[in-house]
């Protein structure tokens, strides 16, 4: 179980052999009688690890002991790559968060990612071809060969968009319902959600992918406001032009939602039921907490959430795809979540950590590409990095048990 | 009597915190020593030494005057000591005789010998006069009964030293008779019997010999002939305790805060009338099952009613708890762990669950954290909690009795007008029950009212105007005046009994 | 056996090659390695450059299109000096390909082309042409065994129709019958839709309503059990020579049509040249690199061959399956 990370002093601190009495005493002389030096350096290792970014050093001190067998790792280029790998990535994950911090889980979100990917597609499109879907049912009735409805349409972007993101909160809906009024477990509900939902996408295109899409769209996913030039360099045997993204458009929108989301969760009345329904979901009832309402809004939230990552993923990939968000990815979410220190088990969570969280994911796979593994064992290799930051989230939870203690 | 079990200077420290200090002490053989002292006082580690659970930090035990220095519970198991612990330790979903034998099944060419089981169950079952079969479930169980196949289990160990830790908490006023029964047979036995509980009542009735602690020391102990109640809590509180209820400060007044009337469910109520005015404590005593709490969840509107209704300062209360809650209804449940609070989550964030929504600054609700915290730490004042950094300190790190604080200052934080306590002082020390009670007087003395429901007499008794009693769903009858008549009301409570 | 193989296919590379080799750092990502046939380009890929000193960087896509373009990136991050993939569709190959030419790295596609051809070095096979060839022996197998003036029934398992590839291989199959004319009755279609067990119901309902049949396409290799399972009960699966041997083909190449054609009982499948593909995808690539040119665009067709029962023992080597049976993969 992972425990509260981020209490960075429960109690009023005992140090080790110390009355809580005596300490401030102590504290005056530069040397104490009984804690030496290393004891407090052992402090301090202590308060580093159950600090909030023990996450964000653990993935600093990662690259810092790979950088000098993977030199690519601090190249300008592959951060850039690492930042625009982890956008998309953090936008779904921060929908998890909330329905992970009300001891729910949103399987579904993959499938959301997929639906939404082809409704956007589908209304978006400038141009198809009948060879590749015309089995489709979205083609002759959406889909034509001049595109879907929304091609060339004033605000015809922004309706597409709001028609993806409309998808996923109305699948979310549906999951909370049926969570919140209908007393299913998420797990169930969202699975079937995972399983239905995905057939229904592949269904839609039997399939197939749809393209093109415009030029603004695609924007969305890979645009970039400010790059920056670094000089030609001149490993390669062609030289490039080195010019890296630094602020793109996903890095935007994941920043807002991001930010937005930590206020939500921290800051407002909203957030406080979100906790209390994970910390103690009958004490909450007892106490007037809208509790239906607020896992339907969760829920919601976190299909939203999955339907704007879907507009980053579709538009890089320049097409509505259905089996976008397939397979393992459900897996890097809600992975990432847990090892940022969300726990499984609800009441606790944080977007930070889950940025953090993300971030390791991300770092973790871009190392693993740079280290040249042989496929097969790459996940292995990522398998035992994430037992054994596992293992050190057990460590900090016992840690933490025995300050408070 | 020779000692069966002796303390000698002993001692256990945590982080250099003593919790244990210089103890030195003889458990008789045969006798029922009653160990007592507030929550936190150093009884819980004490008797951990004794399970060997911890090991001191000084001094020594000894078992039947040889050194005694248990490695493990294993090794204190193994010497003929066996606990009966608060919470008990059976496996729910095994049966009675399966519990009983889970250490160690008798085999038959390799296989579980059933048959040897469920005959030495019965034998042991019928010695306690334990009328379940071997083969139930244990969870289809009262917590009586599986408390008395706990207590099965240690006689099948032959356990000479049995330790009881609070074991009446969650039983009716019959089980608890039973209980005590059952203690009077085992110690003609021969058994050894420390008595852990707060309820002094039952130590003075119960025990040949209390010990005190208090910060870790043994503050007083002797024979209970000469050791009263009274005596009893100024050792624990160390101070003299004018008596154990609180003065009251005012008297209910002619306006009606709360009006039940007709309220009934099948099966659950049946016709409950009441009306409880300003400035009152109203008492509802009932045994186990009597309908007590039902009454007190359909009021709040977690449970439903088929017919009746229920008044509030004059407005008709329906809906979901949110609604009654907005009216200026409150409710302290019996269960607080599980229903009460966020066990994980620091104080403030607990006693501001209730009324936060209030704290939310337009348009997106922002928190108003700094107001809040202030309305938070004033909170815990006016209940007296004792804690640290209520911003940091989670609700699970606090006694029993600050926790059941915080309970009642989440709810005073919304400034309800009506109180419904459902056992409010259960797992609470002596102390704390004081506070509790002061509380319950200062809500009706600044105009609220307190609909106070308890399996205890005597509290019911010490701080109520008046007294309901119910049986069955139904109110069966109410006292008006002090002083009560303790056996007038208990006879009321067991009226198909008598 | 593969050993020879690949140093064949290095020595065509190699001197395909103006200049001297040089070593160039080579980024294979492919979409993953769950059917034989991937296992076996995979392999000509990944050998053919390391025998040449280049140096081989692979990722596994695992099937998600947005791991590959990631993996791709990279890749272009690492400074490789040219990209080979396998996409693992149409669609994303083109963002791909894309990809790579906007940092100026050139880039070839492998074995699956992208849904526009106009960008990077592509390497296309022909169903059809590839279909034709196999069905041409076929037919003049079949004519020759013939009577004059008899007229041969024909019959065709069609896979899925969504699929460009089956469509390809209908075309071709009834481009080659229609060049005897009046010779072949109206072939008979089995649909499968890529489905061993939808294949055996219908194979067996139009066998049993036409008993006769001449000659059998299929239209993927890995139908040939099915085939066998109708056709055994019925003495219609019978090696070539023996009294009943009905003609047969099919196309893909796997290690069992390899088998099935060494030991008589089909008579050619319709290959794509796998090796020929990993070579021309190699040489093109490590041309652009020797130029400097980041961005070269070029379709390469794969005409493909037919291997058959004829020259089975000159071109076995270059069919991926022959390789593959070798090397004891079918024992595996």
């Amino acid at each position: 179980m992972s425990e509260a990370l981020g209490t960075d002093e429960t109690l009023p601190a005992l140090g080790p052999g110390g009355m809580p009495g005596a300490a401030g005493a102590r504290a005056a002389g530069p040397t104490g009688p009984r804690r030496s030096p290393a004891s407090r350096l052992a402090r301090r290792l202590g308060d580093l690890f159950l600090s909030d970014y023990f996450v964000l050093y653990l993935t600093l001190a990662y690259v810092l002991v790979l950088i000098p067998f993977l030199p690519t790792l601090s190249n300008p280029a592959n951060l850039s790559n690492v930042l625009s790998n982890m956008w998309p990535l953090l936008v779904v994950a921060v929908g998890q968060t909330f329905v992970l911090t009300i001891a729910g889980i949103d399987l579904s979100q993959g499938a959301v990612i997929g639906l939404a990917s082809v409704v956007g597609g589908a209304l978006l499109a400038v141009g198809g071809s009948g060879a590749v879907l015309e089995n489709s049912p979205l083609w002759g009735t959406v889909l034509t060969e001049q595109g879907g409805p929304l091609a060339g349409v004033p605000w015809g972007l922004a309706l597409g968009i709001a028609a993806m993101l409309l998808t996923g909160a109305l699948i979310g809906f549906a999951n909370g319902f049926s969570v919140a009024y209908l007393n299913m477990p998420p797990f169930m509900v969202t699975l079937v959600g995972l399983i239905g939902i995905g057939a229904f996408a592949i269904w839609l295109t039997q399939s197939e992918n749809i393209r093109p899409l415009p030029d603004s769209f695609v924007e969305l996913g890979k645009g970039d406001i400010v790059s920056v030039y670094l000089g030609p360099q001149d490993e390669p045997k062609i030289p490039r032009r080195q010019i890296y993204s630094l602020v793109t458009y996903p890095a935007v929108i994941a920043i807002a939602i991001a930010l937005a989301a930590h206020i939500l969760l921290s800051r407002t009345v909203f957030g406080r039921y979100v906790y209390a329904i994970g910390a103690n979901r009958r004490a909450a009832e007892i106490s007037g907490v809208p509790v239906r309402r607020v896992v339907i809004a969760v829920f919601t939230i976190s299909a939203v959430c999955a339907a704007a990552g879907s507009i980053l993923y579709s538009a890089r990939l320049e097409a509505g795809r259905p089996t976008l968000g397939d397979g393992a990815f459900l897996l890097d979410v809600v992975g990432a979540v847990v090892i940022g220190g969300t726990s499984l088990f609800g009441g606790k969570g944080k977007i930070l950590w889950t940025v953090f969280g993300v971030l390791f994911f991300v770092v973790l796979s871009n190392t693993l590409n740079l280290m040249n593994l042989s496929s097969f064992h790459i996940d292995m290799v990522k398998g035992a990095v994430i037992l054994a930051a596992a293992l050190l989230d057990v460590l900090r939870t016992r840690l933490m048990r025995e300050r408070a203690a | 009597m020779s000692a069966l079990l002796a303390f000698k200077g002993l001692s256990k420290a945590f982080f250099g915190v003593p919790a244990v200090a210089d103890v030195t002490l003889d458990v008789a053989e045969g006798e029922v020593l009653g160990l007592i002292g507030e929550n936190g006082a150093g009884k819980s580690t004490l008797m951990n030494m004794v399970g060997g659970v911890v090991a001191p930090s000084g001094g020594t035990m000894a078992w039947r005057g040889e050194p005694y220095a248990p490695a493990d519970a294993a090794a204190a198991a193994a010497r003929g000591i066996a606990f009966i612990h608060q919470e008990l330790n059976l496996f729910l979903n095994l049966s009675v005789a399966e519990n009983l034998f889970v250490d160690g099944f008798p085999k038959k060419f390799g296989l579980i010998d059933r048959r040897a089981i469920r005959e030495r169950a019965a034998e042991l079952l019928a010695a306690l006069d334990l009328d379940v079969s071997p083969d139930a479930p244990v969870e289809d169980l009262s917590p009586g009964e599986r408390q008395l196949v706990e207590i099965a289990k240690a006689l099948h160990r032959d356990a000479e030293l049995i330790i009881f830790d609070e074991p009446t908490t969650s039983l009716t006023p019959r089980e608890t008779a039973r209980l005590f029964e059952v203690i009077g047979r085992l110690k003609a036995q021969g058994k050894t019997i420390i008595y852990i509980s707060h309820v002094l009542g039952d130590v003075a009735r119960l025990c040949d010999a209390v010990a005190v602690l208090r910060d870790g020391r043994l503050v007083d102990a002797g024979p209970t002939a000469v050791f009263d109640i009274a005596r009893m809590i100024r050792a624990m509180i160390g101070r003299e305790l004018s008596g154990l209820f609180p003065e009251r400060t005012a008297r209910p007044s002619d306006e009606v805060a709360l009006r039940v009337a007709g309220l009934g469910q099948p099966g659950v109520l049946e016709n409950v009338s009441l009306s409880l005015r300003r400035g009152e404590i109203l008492g509802l005593f009932g045994l186990m099952g009597s309908g007590r709490t039902e009454l007190a969840r359909v009021l709040f509107g977690l449970d439903p009613a088929a017919t009746g209704e229920v008044e509030l300062a004059g407005t008709a209360l329906a809906g979901p708890p949110r609604q009654r809650i907005a009216a200026g209804l409150a409710f302290v449940t019996e269960d607080r762990r599980a229903e009460g609070l966020m066990m994980e989550s620091p104080i403030e964030e607990n006693l501001a669950l209730v009324s936060i929504a209030r704290f939310g600054r337009a348009p997106a609700a922002l928190i108003d954290a700094d107001s809040l915290a202030e309305e938070a730490r004033e909170t815990a004042q006016r209940v007296r909690l004792k804690a640290g950094n209520i911003a940091r300190q989670p609700a699970k790190s606090l006694s029993g009795g600050n926790q059941q604080k915080v309970v009642i200052g989440k709810w005073l934080m919304n400034g309800p007008r009506v109180f419904i306590l459902d056992e409010p002082t259960r797992g609470v020390d002596v102390g704390a029950k004081f506070e509790i009670y002061t509380l319950a007087d200062q809500l009706a003395a600044s105009g609220g009212a307190v609909l106070f429901i308890s399996s205890e007499i005597e509290e019911l008794m010490g701080v109520c105007d008046r007294i309901l009693v119910m049986s069955r769903g139904e109110i069966v009858g109410g006292f008006d005046t002090a002083p009560f008549d303790q056996s007038a009301i208990l006879a009321m409570a067991f009226r198909e009994a008598a | 056996m593969r050993k020879t193989i690949v140093a064949a296919a290095t020595l065509a590379a190699a001197t395909a090659l103006s200049s001297p080799a040089f070593a160039a750092n080579i980024c294979f990502a492919f979409q993953d390695l769950e059917t034989e046939f991937w296992v076996a380009g995979h392999q000509a890929i990944t050998s053919t450059l390391e025998e040449e000193g280049h140096t081989v960087i692979e990722r596994n896509a695992n099937e998600d299109a947005n791991r590959q373009l990631e993996q791709v990136r990279d890749c272009i991050a690492q400074g490789v000096d040219g990209i080979i993939i396998i996409p693992q569709d149409g669609e994303s190959a083109v963002t791909i390909v894309k990809e790579a030419q906007e940092n100026d790295v050139p880039i070839a596609v492998f074995n699956r082309p992208p849904s526009d051809l106009s960008r990077g070095i592509v390497v296309v096979a022909d169903n059809a042409t590839i279909a034709s060839q196999a069905v041409d022996f076929l037919a003049e197998q079949a004519l020759a065994k013939a009577g004059d003036g008899q007229t041969l029934q024909p019959l065709i398992l069609v896979g899925d129709l969504g699929d460009p590839n089956a469509v390809g291989r209908k075309e071709g199959f009834y481009a080659a019958i229609a060049k005897h004319g009046d010779r072949f009755a109206k072939p008979i279609e089995v649909a499968t839709e890529w489905d061993a067990a939808t294949a055996l119901a219908n194979l067996e309902a139009a066998v049993t309503a036409n008993p006769k049949i001449d000659l059998v396409f299929t239209s993927s290799d890995f139908l040939f059990p099915t085939i066998r399972s109708v056709f055994e009960p019925r003495g219609m699966w019978k090696p070539a020579g023996e009294e009943g041997h009905v003609l047969m083909g099919g196309l893909d190449g796997d290690a069992t049509a390899c088998q099935l054609i060494k030991d008589g009982y089909v008579d050619a499948t319709g290959v794509q040249d796998l090796y020929f593909e990993a070579d021309q995808a190699l040489e093109a690539i490590l041309k652009a690199i020797e130029e400097g040119e980041y961005a070269p665009n070029q379709v390469i067709e794969d005409p493909g061959f037919a291997l058959t029962s004829a020259n089975l023992g000159e071109r076995e080597k270059d069919m991926w399956g022959c390789v593959l049976l070798a090397d004891g993969f079918l024992n595996k």
